[in-house]
């Protein structure tokens, strides 16, 4: 019940827009199950950024580099593919990907600069390295590879798409670490007040490079499932994927200031954000219309939970 | 347990503790011993070093030099968890809770009950539940309601009991009573005395001299970074105590300016807002009004609807006769009402700026002639304020978080008086400020009286209130219950009227206004 409410506006949103969409989107092609299971599938990728992205905005701290992660975490686990492996190839994607997590950590912690300028610059280092593969050419991944492909492309029971069962995976795994453990708690507490949890004797430093390299881990894993689904890697792609899952975790209520959030807010976000994409789409909305209409979207949403935070406060 | 051999046993013994910071000595060669069981008192003016070396205790700072022993050991308190270790809890000043979490996760922050490797929500609510019975607590209402909506007086006691939580042996209090009132402070003293005869020490830092008499067994003053001296409490004066701090002595504690009242400068009738019921009082030119009320009486939000922080819903403001409408402190402002804010961090000063930023920050009209800034126009308003209110900073541009409480009052205070407002309110001016700065406070309140500004002076200390004010008028739930010439009044009356029906009665009921609507984090 006190979930129910606490997410009552999102909950509302979400069947809004797809009343919406349901009306609009022709010949009813719009509310299938098959439509709906193509939503799920599609939405997982950003779902799975965003919930990594979570615990980073949670701690008052931001990742920019995610995007240019997935590419570099595909194009590295593809090339190691033939010589190491599926195996050799996962552990590679994800490895550079948690590389990644660390290292914006570490920076964040033993200097002084924001974590916007640092992930501002892994973003661009890691999308450099991304191009440097192939000649910027995207790498198909081989038709042997059944395993790598399988993972974006298969539907356990012939409806159910896998990208669907490894996000609400993550999301379990992320939302408990959050919300169910002390790790969780003391993220809310270094987000709510870094010198109170500094006091208290938390290790603020540990904390804040593992959430880093959770969301490093994160954008490897998405890196995975979308390299699968495009059965190929390509260094130019996951441009604009970190606005998108910052979009799904503001809209899901997490706040910038840290301390306050989520993750079945940044999951029902993500949900928000994907309904829009394919709506927007299947009702045959120009591209450059469907930029402005989420865009409005998300001040909307955004202004509307300030609001009642406000309300709640007074 | 003896007490006796409890009480002499030395608990903690420092010496020579030496620390700087950049170039600037914090502590310079800090001898001090604090017995199991003793209330030892720590004193001395803002930038003293009591901070430092308190943060030297708790694990937070390391020191230069020096020797820390805990029970007669060298003990190296590198760390929080070291001093956790020691058996050594600090109780900051600036509260150190997350306004985000519920009063039971702050309590039990960085200690959390844990079943099957998760969080056990459960019990963590119920384990503060019991330990607010235990520690006699009931101020503290529902544990579950987040710090962010409760006054910080109740903010205050979450920080004790969260102390109070693990088994404690050394204990630090950093001026606890400075946002309690009475009766909250008399609670914090029968529990400290309990603590004491727990064979507890208490190192206890306080700027209100009369609390310090009444509560300690020793007494060290600090001065630049040294330690003056220590004594027995029952060996010592006040005034002894104020010359140790100050190295010069005062000659009245609180100087009553002279009171010839002139016009009503500010008329107030029937006004309503949140947490205010219906006020009417009126306030002279030259005078010294004093509101007198316990925290959560609804004070602090009598000065925000005066200051047009908070809009009212109900009465009228008139201003010299004529009726105004604050909307903002701009409004606030044009008619000739200033008020200096109890939270100076969050409603005062510009904490990332400069002392001279935030002393030219109201008067940018004045320096800057459409888009130009007049830099000499401007350094002669920020010179002219650090004189006249003899604020102590390397330079007019240093960082203002680099300055000592008390300078910070001076600056909150000073940037009004370029020109100064008919009407000054000021909300708990020396809430955490020396005893020095504190003197220079009052003398400045003088003056403004003397200069016919009308003052508005709320304040939770009473022997200053009532030393300070004119006229007093007594304020409790959002009402004026009495007023009258404050020398017609007794301390043990103001008391007995102030705290008549305490919210206590009603467990549920809140001591603020700001807890009507309550949310819980999933």
């Amino acid at each position: 019940m006190k979930y129910f409410r606490t997410f009552l506006p999102l909950l509302a949103a979400i069947t809004i827009l797809l009343v919406i969409f349901a009306l609009w989107v022709p010949e009813n092609r719009f509310l299938t199950t098959g439509n709906l299971i193509d939503l799920a599938d599609q939405i997982s990728v950003n779902a799975i950024l965003s919930f990594g992205l979570t615990l980073v905005i949670l701690i008052g701290g931001i990742d920019l580099s995610v995007g240019a992660v997935v590419a570099l975490a595909g194009v590295v686990c593809v090339s190691v593919l033939n010589t190491g492996g599926p195996l050799g190839g996962l552990a590679a994607g994800l490895g550079v990907a948690i590389l990644f997590g660390v290292v914006n950590g570490l920076c964040a912690v033993r200097t002084s600069m924001p974590p916007f300028i640092i992930t501002l610059a892994t973003m661009l280092v890691a999308r450099g390295m991304a191009l440097g593969f192939n000649e910027s050419r995207p790498l198909p991944i081989g038709a042997d590879q059944t395993f790598i492909l399988l993972l974006g492309n298969t539907r356990l029971g012939g409806w159910l798409p896998l990208p669907v069962v490894v996000m609400v995976v993550v999301f379990a795994v992320t939302a408990v670490l959050l919300h169910r453990t002390r790790f969780g708690q003391h993220l809310f507490a270094i987000g709510g007040n870094r010198e109170a949890a500094r006091f208290t004797g938390i290790a603020i430093a540990r904390h804040e490079v593992a959430v880093y390299a959770i969301c490093g881990l994160c954008a490897g894993v998405a890196a995975m499932i979308y390299a699968s689904q495009l059965y190929s890697a390509e260094p130019d792609g996951g441009k604009g994927f970190e606005l998108n899952a910052i979009a799904a975790v503001v809209v899901g209520g997490t706040s910038f200031s840290g301390g306050i959030g989520s993750l079945p807010g940044t999951l029902l976000g993500a949900i928000i954000i994907g309904i829009l994409d394919k709506g927007l789409n299947q009702a045959g909305v120009h591209f450059s219309l469907q930029y402005v209409v989420k865009g409005i979207v998300i001040l909307v949403a955004v202004y509307i939970d300030v609001r009642r935070r406000k309300e709640a406060v007074q | 347990m003896t007490p006796t051999s409890e009480s002499t046993a030395t608990l903690l013994a420092l010496r020579g503790i030496r620390k700087h910071f950049g170039g600037v000595v914090a502590l310079d060669g800090v001898d001090f011993e604090l017995r199991a069981g003793e209330i030892h008192a720590l004193l001395g003016e803002n930038g003293a070093g009591k901070s430092t070396l308190i943060n030297i205790l708790g694990g937070i700072h390391r020191p230069d030099e020096g020797e820390i022993r805990v029970d007669g050991k060298v003990a190296q308190i590198g760390s929080v968890t070291d001093a956790d270790r020691l058996g050594i809890r600090l109780i900051h000043q600036d509260l150190a809770l997350a306004p985000n979490l519920s009063i039971a996760d702050n309590l039990f922050l960085g200690r959390e009950p844990v079943r099957f490797g998760l969080l056990d929500r459960r019990r963590l609510v119920a384990d503060a539940e019991r330990l607010r019975d235990e520690l006699g607590l009931p101020e503290l209402g529902d544990v579950r309601v987040r710090i962010g909506e409760l006054s910080i007086a109740r903010r205050q006691l979450v920080e004790i009991a969260r102390a109070l939580a693990v088994r404690v042996r050394i204990l630090v209090l950093d001026e606890p009573t400075a946002s309690l009132s009475e009766s909250e402070t008399e609670v914090l003293f029968v529990k400290l005395r309990r603590l004491r005869s727990q064979g507890v020490g208490i190192i206890y830092i306080s700027h209100r001299l009369e609390e310090i008499s009444r509560l300690a067994d020793r007494i060290t003053v600090l001065r630049d970074g040294r330690s003056i001296g220590t004594q027995r409490q029952a060996d010592i004066n006040m005034q002894q105590l104020i010359t140790w701090m100050v190295g010069r002595e005062l000659k009245e504690h609180y100087p009553r300016p002279p009171h010839t009242p002139g016009e009503v400068a500010l008329s107030v009738r029937g006004l309503r807002a949140p947490g205010v019921n219906d006020v009417s009082f009126d306030l002279c030119c030259g005078e010294v009004l004093g509101l007198a009320g316990l925290v959560g009486a609804g004070r602090t939000e009598l000065a925000h609807v005066l200051g047009g922080f908070v809009p009212s819903t109900g009465g009228e403001i008139v201003i010299e006769g004529h009726p105004v409408q604050l909307h903002s402190p701009a409004d606030a402002r044009a008619a000739g009402i200033t008020l200096v804010p109890e939270d100076r961090k969050r409603h005062g000063l510009v904490m990332t700026q400069t002392v001279g930023f935030n002393l030219a920050l109201p008067w940018t009209h004045l320096w800057s002639r459409g888009c130009v800034p007049d830099h000499k126009r401007r350094d002669a308003i920020v010179a002219r304020a650090m004189k006249r209110f003899m604020i102590k900073a390397s330079s007019a541009e240093a960082k203002i978080d680099t300055l000592s409480g008390g300078n910070q009052q001076k600056v909150v205070v000073g940037k009004w008086m370029e020109q100064p407002p008919k009407i000054l309110i000021l909300d708990e001016p020396t809430r955490g400020v020396d005893v020095g700065a504190r003197e220079e406070i009052f003398a400045l309140i003088g003056r403004l009286i003397a200069q016919r500004m009308a003052v508005l002076l709320i304040s939770s200390d009473l022997p200053e209130v009532m030393n300070l004010s004119h006229r007093l008028a007594l304020y409790r739930d959002g009402r004026i219950v009495r007023h009258g010439a404050a020398a017609d009044f007794t301390p043990e009356e103001v008391m007995a009227e102030l705290t008549r029906e305490v919210p206590r009665t009603s467990p549920s009921g809140e001591i603020t206004s700001h807890t009507q609507e309550r949310r819980h984090y999933p």
